[in-house]
């Protein structure tokens, strides 16, 4: 669904983004998680041709945004932090404005967007007397107007209080199960990321520095949590068979290389201590990106 | 679909309230100037100014002579400050709130965006200098008789000395025509505010270039010693609506201005547009 190749975007001296390179397959929702300035609205703009790029190659849907904009935005919808419209018009008044940029919109399909996002009885309101709840749906309702095929959110949560931050959440899994949506969402709130997304990308001054599947991300490092008895002479023994490298005393101990969970409770089974639990501890995705940024950082 | 966008961005325009500044000041100052004329002895420096002339002062002291005084001052001041107002914000209003980055999320090229938004413009200028217009003569017709027009020559003078008459029906499309023509100076000026409102700036600071560069035309038009140069200033032909009323029109020379007017509001959209092709629109 989006293809970037060595993309790549100064502004002056300053590099925002460099030799990105990235997949979003269709159908997944992509997080593209990074801190303040890493340069994630930077690439989305790239996306939408609202910022040109210093060189490289950006494909949405299969078309050039550079070449064939119009192509490649005709099924995009998109919604960025704090969303703004025209106060001083009504909310419907606001997306017959911004359909029309697109195509044109039967009234039948903007009362049934403004239904779907819950804004029915309200549309006509002037938008000043809307609350940011209802300013993030009515973002939500002009994103959908092109019946589209991908969304981008720009940090979509920004400015909701938790009440707002759990619906827009939900209707993200609502967007991407009834529709099937490709879904990239920028963020740097880790918890939305780990809850929605099933692949990411990070950056980090403006460089990718991973990009996988959430499982690869979370699954950790070698440290093994093992229940048993005796765990002291356990290790000792794991140790020995140059399974483990080492262990914190109590319950974790760390694997040697090409050793696994499997492989080592069979082994202590064999030799006759019993595995109550055995599990490959899990990292939370906030470690995974402190200790990615932390290295990306040393680096440099 | 060119018209749907455009009543669209004509919605936008006039469902601000700062759009209507213009209009609610031109009604404030007609009035005023009418009252002024009505209940002084300001008249009497007309009346005596037609009948030194040979003229009388119950034909010529109406509606139309009073709204044509209106416009001259209005046309200088108040013009420019409302259009360059307006055009300011056309395109730097949207980038400094955000709406920009909405609409251009959009598959609609930005030269079709620009043309929506000048075309709206160009609308409102129409729109504000034939309202100067008909509301002037209006509100004159309240207080004053119709008749035929008296106008003092600013510009040029010519024939006919320090002022010019017409009967009614030559005086009534005379300042129609003056309107219509005065609406090309509105319309250039809010290109000029449009051209600096496609830059990164505020639109504040779009409308205060605007102004200062009609400013520095003024004054530089207005020193004596540059007289025979007039005409290399953009302001000498944005005041080409007010040959109308001298008595006889100079049609070359008012095609001549239009013509030069049609080039200045070309240059100034496209040096726009290109300025604001090239931009990266970012939050």
């Amino acid at each position: 669904m989006i293809q970037l190749q060595a993309l790549r975007k100064l502004f002056g001296q300053r590099v925002a983004v460099d030799s990105l390179d990235l997949v979003v397959p269709q159908g997944v929702v992509f997080g593209l998680l990074g801190h303040n300035g890493a340069g994630k609205s930077t690439t989305i703009g790239m996306l939408l041709g609202q910022v040109w790029p210093t060189s490289g190659q950006l494909l949405v849907r299969g078309f050039d945004v550079i070449a064939n904009r119009k192509d490649a935005l005709a099924k995009v919808g998109a919604i960025f932090e704090a969303p703004v419209f025209y106060d001083y018009l009504s909310g419907w008044r606001n997306l017959e404005i911004l359909a029309s940029y697109s195509a044109l919109t039967p009234t039948k399909r903007l009362s049934e967007v403004v239904a779907w996002v819950g804004l029915s009885g309200r549309e006509h309101s002037l938008v000043r007397t809307y609350s940011h709840g209802m300013r993030a749906r009515l973002a939500l309702a002009q994103s959908l107007l092109p019946a589209p095929d991908l969304l981008i959110l720009d940090e979509p949560t920004n400015g909701l209080d938790p009440e707002g931050i759990h619906e827009m959440r939900e209707t993200i899994r609502r967007l991407h199960a009834e529709f099937g949506l490709t879904i990239l969402l920028s963020s740097h709130l880790l918890s939305e990321v780990e809850q929605l997304c099933t692949r990411i990308a990070v950056l980090h001054q403006g460089t990718k520095v991973f990009d996988g599947s959430l499982a690869e991300a979370t699954r950790g490092s070698n440290r093994v949590r093992l229940v048993t008895e005796n765990f002291p002479e356990a290790v000792v023994r794991l140790q020995n068979a140059a399974l483990v490298t080492g262990s914190d005393g109590t319950e974790f101990m760390t694997l040697a290389t090409g050793s696994t969970t499997a492989i080592v409770a069979k082994q202590l089974v064999e030799w006759g201590f019993p595995v109550h639990a055995i599990s490959r501890e899990e990292s939370t995705l906030e470690q995974f990106y402190l200790s990615l940024v932390k290295k990306s950082s040393s680096i440099r | 679909m060119f018209f749907l966008q455009l009543k669209h961005e004509l919605w936008k325009l006039f469902g601000k309230k700062r759009t209507y500044i213009g209009f609610g000041a031109f009604l404030l100052v007609q009035l005023a100037v009418i009252l002024m004329f009505r209940y002084t002895k300001a008249a009497g420096a007309i009346r005596r100014a037609l009948e030194g002339g040979g003229y009388s002062a119950v034909d010529f002291l109406t509606a139309g002579t009073i709204a044509t005084q209106i416009v001259i001052p209005v046309a200088y001041l108040l013009l420019p400050l409302y259009v360059t107002l307006v055009g300011g914000d056309l395109v730097a209003k949207e980038t400094e709130d955000g709406t920009m980055r909405m609409i251009l999320a959009r598959p609609i090229s930005r030269l079709r965006l620009l043309t929506l938004k000048w075309s709206a413009g160009t609308l409102f200028s129409f729109t504000l200098s034939l309202i100067l217009g008909g509301f002037g003569w209006l509100l004159a017709s309240f207080w004053f008789p119709q008749g035929g027009l008296f106008a003092i020559q600013i510009d040029g003078g010519g024939p006919g000395g320090g002022f010019a008459v017409f009967g009614p029906a030559e005086g009534a499309w005379r300042y129609a025509t003056a309107h219509a023509l005065l609406a090309t100076k509105a319309v250039t000026l809010l290109s000029l505010a449009f051209l600096f409102s496609c830059f990164n700036m505020k639109p504040a600071a779009a409308t205060i270039l605007a102004l200062s560069v009609m400013f520095v035309n003024v004054i530089l038009m207005n020193i004596p010693w540059f007289a025979d140069y007039k005409s290399w200033f953009l302001t000498h032909h944005l005041n080409l609506w007010q040959w109308m009323f001298l008595q006889t029109t100079p049609v070359t020379r008012m095609a001549e201005s239009l013509c030069l007017l049609f080039g200045f509001n070309v240059t100034f959209f496209a040096i726009g547009a290109a300025t604001f092709q090239v931009r990266d629109i970012k939050s």
